[in-house]
């Protein structure tokens, strides 16, 4: 099945790998932030839908 | 610190939902229309304005763009109001970007049945409504960006990520697929040529459908469900690897429309790669919006707008299942150019995008009329009809996509084709067409009875146009000690509205260039084939006409290297054969068979009279008649035009060609009418069908005379 990936990128390998390695390190940044946030602030977030205004 | 009084802007909202239900009913009923015309030729009405190859991208425009697209403004205007605690910023832009998208769909209604189109699948309106388009774009990212910047919320909740994220991408596939050079007012040849043109469509086309069928309607998700359900959002950590992960991978996928096509290898391999990534945020999203309702199933039961959502979040989970499989190569062998992608299509637009926007009118048009909605009981109708019309709309068309395309495929033991004639095949799945426009009846019934119950809403109520609400004004940052350092990738991230509109550019960026860039700088990506020449005048002409003709619609130009696909149509397509192709014209769907090698395959009599009344020459044929090619004149005004734009855009046309262009298209018009005189019919050289066939009998012969001379 994967043949398909290897076989017809004629020397050009250098684009899948690049955008392999670019995407696993967003990923990880991403990740990174995700694990920063600090818990009473997710809370609020989630929380701000739910207040269309003080009276609410 | 006294809180601010201020008015929500209800009249706007109030506004795109009316444009959404009328447009809805609109574009589904040509959409009916479209259906019928496959089974029963005569609903073509016999008229050029009404044949499926002009109306078809009528449907499709004013369901992405007219009833989609009005539903996003709608859900954008009523939600950013209240998660920044701010009015719009403009109601004077408000109601330009309103008006100004209802002139662009009227544009769109006018135009299109006149066959003034580019081709571009979802990007078919000519250039002067584009720049219109870009318009009316900056008025909304204007008033966006306004709203935003003078919030009273600091925070920028998640759904206006996504609507960041919307603008920003929407701007730049447009600019970037409409790059063309205008002929005339309603004229235009786009810059790209075959094999990049076809990377840029897909490019752009695959994220029409993340940018504007998706992201926006994952903003409202976030905001909407956690309101419908009276909960927050299950996970906000999710939303945020949702909304990052979602965007970036995104934009890579559109290669996979462009399988085993002349495309370098490479870049369908990205394209499939990133493809099956595509499966985790989408999930993520979906499992983060259901699980929202963890504990409130009870409701569920109860709630027939909650059933809305289920259901469209549900579908939402198949089609994006669904769509990271049609990227497998194996997989989209079969799938690609038939109903199955059709099927793929609408589990998407009336499941996700079509319920999503119903359970969204059923919660805001009460509440901003001050009222209750008119009969719940007419709504849960409305849900079990759409279900049922989702249903009877998708399984057909499923089964009609594997049956034609394991027919086509099919070969005898002897090794010959089993089904040679391509009407064969679709002779067998009439009765599919037939039972999905029982299913899109179904559907577009259920669509009346919302718009009846709403207006009964409407009219028991009273629209409250300025909705009083009070919130702090926005402290300064000084004033809230240490919590500037504890949140400081949060600052980073979201605080700043323009840099964070910067940073989703960069995350669509980055995909679009290593994916585009290549293929439109390198020239050996695209291997040039010395006997391919340019189009004669007459040739270009007929082209022209193929395309208003939306002849693209039903027809491929684009062989796939299958035995099953050479056996049936000849020599597998090559990128050289495309490098004059303004735009490329490979099409994504067969209804009828793919053309690219028609030249020469049948005489000049042969496609007059096909041409003419498609069943004489093809018994239980479902193509259109294209009588009124045989009635009117070609118009070659603008041969002159057309050869120096063509020579603008690199085709090698002499200098000083255009001045006898026309001359050489009389006398290939003589020739073909001359051929059509000496079997027995008569018609003028200089109607519009000469050169319709010019062009037919030119396809895919540069390649035939490659193989006898070897040059």
């Amino acid at each position: 099945m994967f043949k398909q990936f290897t076989e017809n990128i004629d020397g050009k390998q250098v684009y899948l790998i690049s955008s392999m390695g670019i995407f696993i390190l967003f990923f990880l940044m991403v990740g990174f932030i995700l694990i920063r946030l600090r818990k009473a602030h997710v809370q609020y977030m989630s929380e701000l839908p739910l207040k269309d205004s003080l009276e609410n | 610190m006294q809180p601010e009084k201020f008015y929500y802007d209800n009249k706007i909202v109030r506004n795109f939902a009316l444009a959404t239900i009328i447009w809805g009913i609109i574009g589904m009923l040509v959409g009916l229309l479209i259906a019928m015309q496959l089974y029963k030729p005569a609903m073509n009405l016999g008229n050029q304005y009404t044949s499926f190859g002009r109306i078809r991208p009528l449907h499709t425009n004013a369901v992405i763009f007219a009833f989609v697209g009005n539903a996003i403004f709608m859900g954008v205007y009523y939600s950013i109001q209240r998660l920044l605690k701010a009015r719009m910023f403009s109601d004077l832009l408000s109601k330009i970007h309103f008006w100004g998208w209802q002139l662009i769909i009227v544009s769109a209604v006018i135009t299109l049945p006149l066959g003034i189109t580019t081709s571009h699948e979802y990007a078919e309106l000519e250039w002067p409504i584009d720049i219109l388009i870009t318009l009316v774009w900056v008025v909304f990212g204007f008033n966006l960006f306004g709203t935003i910047l003078k919030r009273r919320e600091r925070h920028l909740y998640v759904a206006i990520w996504f609507y960041i994220a919307t603008f920003v991408t929407v701007a730049v596939l447009h600019i970037v697929n409409s790059v063309e050079l205008p002929i005339g007012l309603w004229k235009s040849y786009y810059v790209y040529a075959g094999v990049q043109d076809a990377l840029v469509q897909w490019w752009y086309g695959h994220n029409a459908v993340a940018f504007f069928l998706t992201t926006p309607y994952l903003g409202m998700m976030y905001y909407f469900l956690p309101k419908m359900a009276g909960r927050p959002i299950y996970s906000y950590r999710l939303s945020i690897l949702h909304f990052w992960a979602l965007i970036f991978i995104y934009i890579w996928a559109g290669p996979h429309h462009l399988l085993y096509t002349p495309l370098p290898g490479w870049a369908q391999s990205l394209g499939v790669v990133f493809s099956v990534m595509l499966i985790a945020p989408s999930w993520g999203g979906m499992i983060n919006g259901l699980l929202t309702l963890r504990g409130a199933w009870d409701k569920v039961r109860e709630d027939v707008i909650l059933k809305f959502m289920v259901v469209g979040l549900t579908c939402y989970g198949m089609a994006t299942f669904e769509g990271p499989m049609l990227a497998l190569k194996q997989v989209n062998a079969i799938a690609h150019y038939s109903d199955w992608i059709i099927a793929h299509v609408h589990v998407g637009a009336l499941g996700w995008n079509g319920f999503l926007t119903f359970a969204i009118l059923y919660w805001l048009i009460p509440r901003i009329y001050n009222t209750s909605l008119y009969s719940k009981k007419l709504a849960s109708t409305h849900f079990w009809l759409g279900t049922l019309g989702i249903i009877f709309y998708v399984v057909p068309m499923y089964w009609s996509g594997f049956t034609q395309s394991l027919m086509l495929k099919e070969f005898t033991p002897e090794g010959l084709l089993k089904y040679p004639n391509f009407l064969e095949t679709t002779l067998r799945i009439i009765p599919m067409y037939i039972m999905r426009s029982i299913g899109g009846t179904l559907y577009l019934l259920g669509v009346i009875l919302m718009a009846y119950n709403l207006f009964k809403t409407m009219l028991a109520g009273k629209l409250v146009p300025n909705e009083a609400a009070q919130a702090f004004a926005l402290e300064p940052l000084a004033n809230q000690g240490n919590l500037e350092n504890q949140e400081k990738w949060h600052k980073v991230l979201e605080r700043k509205p323009i840099r964070f509109l910067i940073l989703s550019l960069v995350a669509i960026l980055i995909g679009t260039f290593i994916e585009l860039m290549p293929t439109l700088t390198i020239s050996s990506n695209i291997p040039t084939i010395s006997s391919v020449k340019p189009y004669t005048p007459l040739e270009l002409h007929g082209r022209d006409i193929y395309i208003r003709e939306g002849c693209v619609g039903c027809h491929s130009q684009a062989i796939r290297p299958f035995r099953s696909e050479t056996e049936r149509y000849g020599e597998y397509s090559k990128a050289g054969e495309f490098v004059y192709d303004h735009p490329f014209l490979w099409g994504s769907k067969r209804t009828g068979p793919d053309l690219q090698r028609e030249g020469g395959k049948y005489g000049n009599s042969w496609h007059y009279n096909h041409l003419l009344d498609p069943r004489s020459m093809s018994p239980g044929s479902i193509m259109p008649s294209y009588s009124w090619l045989i009635k009117q004149e070609l118009d070659t005004s603008h041969t002159e035009l057309k050869i120096n734009a063509m020579r603008t855009l690199g085709v090698p046309y002499a200098l000083g060609y255009e001045k006898i262009a026309n001359q050489d298209l009389q006398k290939q018009e003589q020739i073909i009418s001359q051929d059509l005189a000496a079997n027995h019919i008569r018609v003028k050289p200089n109607q519009e069908v000469i050169a319709l066939i010019a062009y037919l009998q030119r396809l895919g012969t540069d390649i035939k005379n490659y193989k006898k001379t070897g040059k």
